[in-house]
């Protein structure tokens, strides 16, 4: 009798630890994935770069400065070795193409054109897909991290050596309309 | 602010709600395949019994796999376009971003509403239908309230259960009306004695009452589903104004719709709506919470 009892409690510890395991798991996927997600987004946004630069040259010949930031930064994004630094770069490329579609606004010829505006529109899509993603990356951290620091998570955290992980600082929230001239 | 919500004790429940729902309407179908053989030729018993297993399983099945296309057939919706629907699709796509979850297929039904619905029976195969006046009326952040509310709905297994219990009440009507006609050609060309009235009026009661009863169920768990999803909704966008905004003009544009206009929905889909297409109807029978408590807090969020 008594040691079906202790059988019975060995189970259940077993259990226990195995629903763990698979929760911090499960958990540490769920962030893995959302970072190919912001990934797919970073890269889709380098993609579309250098057909922007294309366009942009053919009317704005002598803006070479903020065309040499842009490709820098791309370069620099396509280069980061950790997420980190790769949504740092990508940031820096967005604020290299935003004063890209802050001077085509003396450029009337190149805003009129059609290839011009709709990688502007792209690119935005873009921006707010990366905030998305972004978001769910830390709604991911959160969730991984409330199960690591809260009791009894902590302990078997401790356990598999499960750590806190920093979440991305994301910039104040912009939530003006997008500009998209005509 | 909904601090911490539960998802996996939603998914969870709703997946043996489901179940339990796919079991009742079994039972019932076994019930009426009794009733019915009792009424007509005991001596067909088993062959009615096979029949109505057959059948109400074919039927589970189908309301299983199918129950988004009927849903969205019963609508006339069609797919979003590239073209035509870009920010829709767009706004879905961010949605689908910030929860985590596949993009789902898009949907665009004609009418004079401005509302919305999301089907389907997991995230792997959940739809969202949008009303050409959403389009029109709903500014990108109200739109974007009112997909992310969807999202939430999808996300919590909320349509598996929704879609189900909508396709299946339709079926046990059906069922129902069917036994009722049967019991009328049986009983004009039979004398029945004393058990067969006993049976007639279980059978009446089990016909009037197994949709009723459907109805309810559905009907008082919806009204509890929109508070969770708005409030899983806000936690995707951010942003509780904008549903709070979307949810005024639904308010104010049903307000100003017209008894003809309300024929576009099947009544049995009407749970499955953001904003209740059926005005009229309040209290108990409603399906929709008041809309003027979820702008509430929304606002308060």
């Amino acid at each position: 009798m008594i040691l079906w009892i202790i059988l019975g409690i060995l189970l259940l510890i077993v259990v226990v630890f195995a629903l763990y395991y698979n929760r911090f798991t499960i958990l540490e996927n769920r962030i893995d994935n959302s970072l190919s997600q912001i990934d797919v987004q970073l890269k889709k946004r380098a993609d579309l770069v250098p057909n922007l630069m294309e366009t942009v040259k053919g009317y704005a010949k002598h803006e070479k400065s903020i065309m040499a930031d842009v490709t820098s930064a791309r370069k620099a994004m396509l280069g980061a070795k950790d997420l980190p630094a790769r949504v740092k770069a990508g940031d820096a490329l967005q604020n290299a193409l935003k004063s890209i579609f802050a001077i085509a606004e003396n450029y009337p010829q190149l805003r009129a054109n059609e290839n011009f505006l709709h990688l502007q529109q792209e690119l935005s899509a873009i921006e707010e897909k990366v905030a998305y993603s972004r978001q769910y990356y830390n709604d991911s951290i959160l969730s991984y991290n409330n199960s690591v620091e809260t009791f009894p998570g902590v302990f078997f955290a401790k356990l598999y050596s499960k750590q806190e992980k920093t979440m991305l600082k994301i910039a104040p929230a912009e939530r003006e309309l997008p500009k998209v001239s005509f | 602010m909904v601090e911490r919500l539960n998802f996996e004790d939603q998914i969870s429940s709703n997946k043996i709600k489901s179940v339990f729902l796919m079991g009742f309407i079994l039972l019932v179908f076994v019930l009426l395949g009794y009733l019915i053989s009792i009424f007509t030729d005991p001596s067909l018993f088993f062959i009615i019994m096979i029949f109505s297993i057959i059948i109400s399983l074919v039927y589970i099945l189908a309301g299983y796999y199918y129950s988004a296309q009927l849903a969205l057939a019963s609508v006339r919706a069609k797919p979003a376009s590239q073209k035509e629907h870009r920010m829709l699709l767009h706004t879905v796509e961010n949605m689908a971003l910030a929860s985590g979850l596949p993009t789902p297929k898009v949907y665009v039904m004609q009418s004079e509403q401005i509302n919305a619905f999301a089907s389907g029976r997991d995230p792997q195969h959940a739809v969202i239908c949008v009303t050409t006046d959403a389009l029109d009326k709903l500014n990108k952040q109200e739109l974007e309230g009112v997909i992310a509310h969807e999202m939430a709905h999808i996300a919590n297994y909320d349509i598996r259960f929704m879609t189900l219990t909508t396709i299946l009440v339709g079926m046990v009507s059906i069922a129902a009306e069917l036994f009722l006609r049967s019991l009328w050609f049986s009983g004009n060309d039979r004398e029945g004695g004393k058990g067969n009235v006993i049976l007639l009026v279980i059978g009446l009661a089990l016909a009037i009452l197994a949709p009723i009863a459907v109805q309810l169920v559905q009907l008082a768990i919806s009204r509890k589903r929109e508070f969770t999803a708005d409030a899983t909704g806000a936690k995707f966008t951010r942003y509780p104004q904008g549903l709070a905004n979307a949810l005024k003009k639904i308010r104010d544009d049903h307000d100003a719709i017209t008894s003809k206009d309300q024929h576009h929905y099947a009544k049995a889909l009407a749970p499955l709506f953001i904003g209740n297409p059926y005005k009229k109807i309040s209290g108990l029978f409603s399906s929709h919470p008041d809309v003027n408590e979820r702008i509430k807090i929304l606002e308060s969020m």
